[in-house]
C-alpha cells in the first residue's frame, strides 16, 4: 500500500518523509541530551582527571587559538569590540538629539542586560564549543570513540559530560572577564576618543548599573554555557562522512548552537525583566 | 531565522527605556536604527561566518588533505582562481543579500512584538521608522556586509587551503576560521561605525 502511494504522490511522500527524518532527528539529540546530563554524575566519579585537563584545556585554548591568548583572549577581544561599538555608536546617536551625557547610562543597562550574554555566546560557540565539535569529530571520524565503547569506557560520559562540564565552569570566570572589559571598552571610548568628560560618563554610568542586573546576566552565562556545550558535543559526536564531515558538523553546530543559546537568552530575558522591568528613571 | 531573536531582543529592551520615559512611540525608530546599523550586518556575519564560511573552509580542507589541489597545480589550473576567486565572489554576493532580507526579517518581528506585545501604536512605529535611519545608514549597512562577506571568505579559503594532518585538522581549521572570522568581522564593524559616523554627520 504504501509503496503504492509513493509511487503516485512522489513529493507528498518525500516531504513527509523529510519531516518524519527531522522529527527523528529532534528526538535523538534530547535523548543524546538527556544521556549527557545524567552522565555528569559518573564524569565526576569516574574521570575526575579528564574532567580537570578538559577545563584547563578550555580556559587556555588549544594549538593556533592558544598563541592568541585562549579563549579568555579571544572572548575579550570580541567584547571589547563590543564596547567600542556601544561607545561609538551610542554617543554619536544621543549626541544627535543632544543628550549625549546618557552614554554612560546606554553602556549600564544595555551591556549587561543584551550585548554582553549575545557577544559571549558568539565567543563560546566559536572558541571552546567548535574547538569540541572538533575533537570529538575527528574521534569519531578515526573510530577513536569506537574504540573506546569496546574498551568498557562510558563515551558519553568520559567525552561529553566531562567537557558540558569544563564548559559551565570556564564559562563563570570567562564571563566576569569579558563582562569588565565591555564596560572598560565603553568608557575608554566615550571619554578618550570621543573626548566626553569622565566624571559625566561615571556618574550616569554608576547610577544606572543595577548589581541584579549583572547576577542575572551571569546566570544568564551559565545556562547558554550549557546549552552551547550540550549542542556542539552532540555534533561532534554524530560526525559523519569523512575530514569534510567534521568540517560540516563544526559549520551546522555553530549555526544551532546560536540559534538555540540567542533564543534561551530571549526567553530567560523575557522571564527575568517582563513582568518587572526593574528600571527607574522617571522616579517611578 | 537568527534576527528575529536578535531584534526582539534589543526591541523589548529598549522598549522597557522608552515607555519608561513615555516615547513609546518612538519605538520604531529605535528598532529601525538597531536593525540597519547594527543587527542587520551583525547577524548577516554569524550566518556568512558560521554557514557559509565554515563549509567553504571544510570543503577546501577536505581537497587540500586529499591532494586534489596539488593534482590542480599539475595539471595547470591555478587554484585561487578556479577555486578561491569564484568563492570569494559569490559569498560577497550572498552576504549582500542576505542582509537585505536580514533586515527585512527583523524589522517585522520588531513590529509584531512591540505591537501585540507591548502595544506601541502601530501607526507611531511606521512613521518613526525613518526618523533616524535614511538612505545612507542603509548604504553603510551594505557596505559592512559586502566586507564582511569578503573578508570571511577570504579568512576561510585561506584556512581550508593551508590546512594539514588529516580529520583533526580540517576540524580545527574550522574552528580557526569561525574564531578570525568572528574577530575580523567585529573590528570591520567598529571601524566602519566610526567612520560612517562621521561621514552622515
Amino acid at each position: 500500500m504504501s509503496a503504492v502511494a509513493a509511487a503516485r504522490l512522489p513529493r507528498l511522500s518525500r516531504t513527509t518523509k523529510a519531516w518524519l527524518t527531522e522529527w527523528n532527528r529532534i528526538g535523538e539529540q534530547t535523548q543524546f541530551y538527556a544521556r549527557t546530563l545524567a552522565s555528569i554524575r559518573d564524569a565526576f566519579g569516574a574521570y575526575p582527571a579528564e574532567t580537570l585537563r578538559m577545563i584547563a584545556q578550555m580556559g587556555l585554548g588549544v594549538e593556533a587559538l592558544a598563541i592568541i591568548g585562549g579563549t579568555v583572549g579571544i572572548v575579550g577581544f570580541l567584547t571589547v569590540s563590543a564596547g567600542s561599538i556601544i561607545g561609538v555608536q551610542g554617543y554619536n546617536s544621543l549626541n544627535n538629539i543632544g543628550v549625549g551625557a546618557l552614554t554612560g547610562f546606554f553602556a549600564a543597562y544595555f551591556m549587561g542586560r543584551v550585548i554582553c550574554p549575545l557577544i559571549a555566546v558568539v565567543g563560546l560557540s566559536a572558541t571552546i564549543g567548535a574547538g569540541a565539535t572538533a575533537q570529538l569529530g575527528a574521534m569519531r571520524i578515526n573510530e577513536e570513540i569506537d574504540a573506546l565503547e569496546v574498551m568498557g569506557i562510558r563515551t558519553v560520559a568520559y567525552l561529553a559530560s566531562t567537557r558540558v562540564i569544563a564548559g559551565v565552569l570556564v564559562v563563570i570566570p570567562l564571563y566576569c572577564i569579558a563582562l569588565v572589559m565591555s564596560y572598560w571598552a565603553a568608557r575608554f571610548t566615550t571619554t578618550a576618543v570621543y573626548g566626553q568628560s569622565t566624571g559625566i560618563y561615571d556618574h550616569y554610568f554608576s547610577t544606572f548599573l543595577a548589581p541584579t542586573d549583572i547576577i542575572w546576566s551571569l546566570f544568564q552565562a551559565i545556562l547558554m554555557g550549557l546549552v552551547v556545550m550540550l549542542v556542539h558535543t552532540y555534533y561532534g559526536f554524530n560526525a559523519a562522512g569523512g575530514p569534510a564531515g567534521v568540517g560540516e558538523a563544526v559549520g551546522r553546530a555553530v549555526r544551532a548552537s546560536l540559534i538555540s543559546a540567542v533564543m534561551v537568552i530571549l526567553l530567560a530575558t523575557l522571564a527575568i525583566y517582563g513582568q518587572n522591568p526593574n528600571f527607574h528613571l522617571s522616579g517611578g | 531565522m537568527l534576527a528575529i531573536p536578535f531584534t526582539v531582543l534589543g526591541v523589548f529592551i529598549l522598549n522597557i527605556l522608552l515607555l519608561e520615559i513615555g516615547a513609546g512611540d518612538l519605538s520604531g525608530s529605535g528598532a529601525a536604527l538597531g536593525t540597519v546599523t547594527q543587527i542587520g550586518p551583525v547577524v548577516t556575519v554569524l550566518v556568512v561566518a558560521g554557514a557559509g564560511a565554515t563549509s567553504m573552509c571544510a570543503d577546501l580542507g577536505a581537497r587540500t588533505i586529499r591532494e586534489e589541489l596539488d593534482a590542480l597545480r599539475v595539471i595547470g589550473i591555478n587554484p585561487i582562481q578556479s577555486l578561491v576567486a569564484p568563492r570569494v565572489l559569490a559569498s560577497t554576493l550572498v552576504s549582500l543579500l542576505l542582509s537585505g532580507l536580514v533586515m527585512i526579517t527583523g524589522l517585522v518581528g520588531g513590529f509584531a512584538f512591540s505591537v501585540w506585545l507591548q502595544h506601541v501604536s502601530p501607526g507611531a512605529f511606521i512613521s518613526g521608522l525613518t526618523l533616524l535611519t535614511g538612505a545612507p545608514e542603509l548604504v553603510i549597512a551594505y557596505i559592512k556586509a559586502g566586507l564582511f562577506g569578503f573578508f570571511a571568505s577570504l579568512i576561510a579559503c585561506f584556512k581550508g587551503i593551508t590546512v594539514g594532518g588529516g580529520p583533526a585538522g580540517v576540524g580545527n581549521a574550522v574552528n580557526q576560521t569561525v574564531v578570525f572570522a568572528f574577530m575580523a568581522l567585529l573590528v570591520i564593524d567598529v571601524i566602519v561605525t566610526a567612520v560612517g559616523v562621521k561621514a552622515t554627520l
